[in-house]
């Protein structure tokens, strides 16, 4: 396979096309998605064959996409607030409060019909 | 049924494009079929083949009030049909033209007039979105708190005109808790203050009737609201917000209750996701796909506020939620989708045939104020009457439902079902299955004491039907509003059923 960009156009990292388009061998990771890089899940091809066909994206894109879609969110934090309060720290001080002093293994109320 | 659009002539859109340029500058007035179209466009769901219904015979680009003013004292003179249009993100259609006429858009109205920070306040063009207000605010550590679906797009005439809802309202109100005054331009041009009293910064008046509010969520039939004064709050220090998943729905349903019940000053909302939402995630989003098999919904809240004051208040709702036998989905997910949820617009969307295949759709949501008690039952019933348009065609697909708390006493909820609909195949026989199917959903509401739309308007096709229903005799002061401020109908004419202000006199425009 031929470089599409060689190295004096990019020397610090060069581009190199069949690398770009060999992302890792997916998984499965249920019965209508697969996986790919960490956090990067594609529909199954088997459902995009028909009225969308699946594209293919390079790895720097995908990888892309992924990282910016976390600055969005990171972004949005910051907007609406100056810190995040992190619920798991949370949730383990009620645990070793619960395991201290022990709760009423009563059920909750229920309050309203179903 | 849809009403013919009645077209202007283009004798007649010259004519009023001549008298335009008597108030505006040419760059002002704009007349291509790119600038038409481009004010056409709305997030919901419309049969691609009839899209050239709703185009404007022009669109106007005002500067400020007095330019609103004369554009409207125009057209009321030339009787030409006029449609204010913000962010154009309502669900209901309002900014979309019925008949033509002309477009205001309100855009270039979006400067901050005045910042009072010793009574905290802002006063701005209708024109700006809350994202580019908070921006500046956030320089003075301050905030205003309007934070709908489509936060970064939708703008606050916009919210004015639809009286929107905001997802943080529980802690510090929805749109009209936070606008306080706005200079409206009446249907005739003339130019009024409304607030309570006539104050610009009051927030609490008891002088003369309560106005304000009868020119909130009048989706553009009354006038064109075009600079507001708006209430503002310190930029929260911290933000909270879990997400829990449930092994089955009716733990989900009684967990969320609790948590609105629990009186929690610092609590912003909670909201309850269904099987069937839960199952649309695990389909579609990359934070739902790997979770186990026995997530079958969720409940998430939200909390803003200083840190001292959160924390302990996250304490109590963490424990709230472990005694309805929840298990926390975990930081990355709860910080994630809260992050999400304010900017759903940007969502790229598809939906399933029965089959399985993936097709292009659009995202369409009905909504519906419901109280907490009637939610399992709206729930099942509103499932089964999209299920029934599914069975028909794959042109539908069912995205599941969100409750949202609509205020912080938890005694009703912004219900929402969401819809996937496949555009490029809504032909007229679909389409008219999507509006029985409307009236249909909307009925359900009603029969449980709801009203048609929390949040995003009834003057859709469909449910707009059931107005008079809800509204009992209401709706006949409506339509004398109506035609008291606007006699020749020129306001957004065709909504909300209004044409019957002048049909019963006689005067059918």
């Amino acid at each position: 396979m031929k470089d599409v960009d060689g190295p004096e156009h990019s020397p610090s990292y060069p581009y190199r096309y069949a690398e770009q388009y060999s992302p890792p061998e997916p998984e499965r990771v249920s019965d209508v998605a697969i996986t790919t890089f960490e956090h990067v899940y594609e529909v199954d091809p088997r459902l995009m064959q028909r009225w969308v066909l699946q594209q293919t994206f390079p790895n720097w894109d995908s990888l892309r996409i992924m990282a910016s879609r976390q600055d969005h969110l990171d972004w949005m934090h910051r907007h609406f607030a100056t810190t995040v309060i992190n619920g798991s720290a949370l949730l383990a001080e009620v645990n070793a409060e619960d395991e201290a002093n022990p709760p009423s293994t009563a059920a909750p109320q229920q309050e309203a019909p179903q | 049924m849809t009403l013919a659009p009645e077209r202007l002539s283009d004798q007649r859109v010259a004519d009023v494009v001549s008298a335009l340029r008597s108030v505006l500058r040419d760059d002002q007035i704009l007349t291509s079929k790119p600038d038409r179209y481009n004010r056409a466009r709305v997030p919901a769901p419309f049969p691609v083949h009839r899209w050239a219904e709703r185009v404007p015979d022009l669109a106007v680009l005002p500067e400020t009030t007095e330019d609103v003013a004369a554009v409207v004292r125009i057209a009321n003179e030339l009787r030409v049909p006029v449609v204010p249009r913000d962010g154009g993100t309502g669900l209901t259609d309002g900014a979309v033209p019925l008949r033509g006429g002309i477009v205001v858009d309100v855009k270039r109205m979006n400067k901050i007039h005045e910042l009072d920070l010793v009574n905290r306040t802002v006063t701005v063009g209708t024109g700006i979105s809350m994202l580019k207000l908070n921006e500046q605010l956030a320089r003075h550590g301050l905030f205003y708190p309007d934070d709908p679906a489509s936060y970064p797009c939708s703008l606050v005439g916009g919210r004015i005109g639809t009286s929107g809802w905001s997802l943080i309202g529980s802690r510090y109100g929805h749109t009209r808790d936070l606008v306080l005054s706005f200079d409206h331009v009446l249907p005739t041009g003339d130019i009024m203050h409304v607030g309570d009293g006539i104050g610009r910064k009051i927030t609490k008046s008891s002088s003369g009737y309560q106005l304000k509010h009868l020119f909130m969520g009048h989706q553009g039939t009354l006038g064109i609201a075009t600079v507001a004064t708006l209430k503002l709050f310190p930029k929260p220090e911290a933000e909270l917000s879990p997400f829990w998943s449930f092994d089955n729905y009716d733990d989900a349903y009684a967990c969320v209750g609790a948590l609105a019940r629990a009186g929690v000053a610092t609590f912003a909302g909670a909201v309850l996701f269904d099987e069937y939402k839960v199952a649309y995630l695990r389909r579609d989003d990359e934070a739902y796909i790997p979770q186990p098999g026995d997530v079958r919904a969720l409940v998430c809240a939200a909390m803003y506020g200083y840190e001292d004051e959160v924390r302990p208040a996250g304490k109590r709702l963490f424990r709230i939620a472990k005694e309805h036998r929840a298990r926390y989905l975990g930081d990355e997910i709860s910080e994630g989708d809260w992050a999400a949820r304010h900017d759903r617009y940007a969502t790229p969307l598809h939906g399933r045939t029965k089959a399985g295949q993936v097709v292009p759709m659009s995202w369409h949501c009905e909504d519906a104020a419901i109280n907490y008690a009637n939610l399992p039952a709206v729930s099942r019933e509103w499932h089964a009457i999209v299920a029934e348009l599914r069975r028909k065609t794959d042109v539908f697909d069912d995205w599941g439902m969100f409750a949202y708390t609509n205020s912080v006493t938890g005694a009703d909820y912004l219900t929402e079902i969401d819809v996937g609909i496949w555009e490029q195949h809504l032909d007229d026989a679909a389409w008219e299955l999507w509006v029985k199917a409307k009236r249909d959903l909307a009925a359900v509401s009603l029969s449980y004491g709801g009203s048609i739309s929390a949040c995003h308007g009834s003057c859709r096709e469909g449910e707009v039907d059931l107005v008079p229903q809800e509204l009992g005799r209401g709706f006949q002061v409506m339509l004398d509003v109506k035609r008291t401020l606007d006699p020749n109908n020129i306001m957004n004419p065709g909504k909300y059923l209004l044409d019957g202000a002048y049909a019963e006199s006689g005067d059918d425009r």
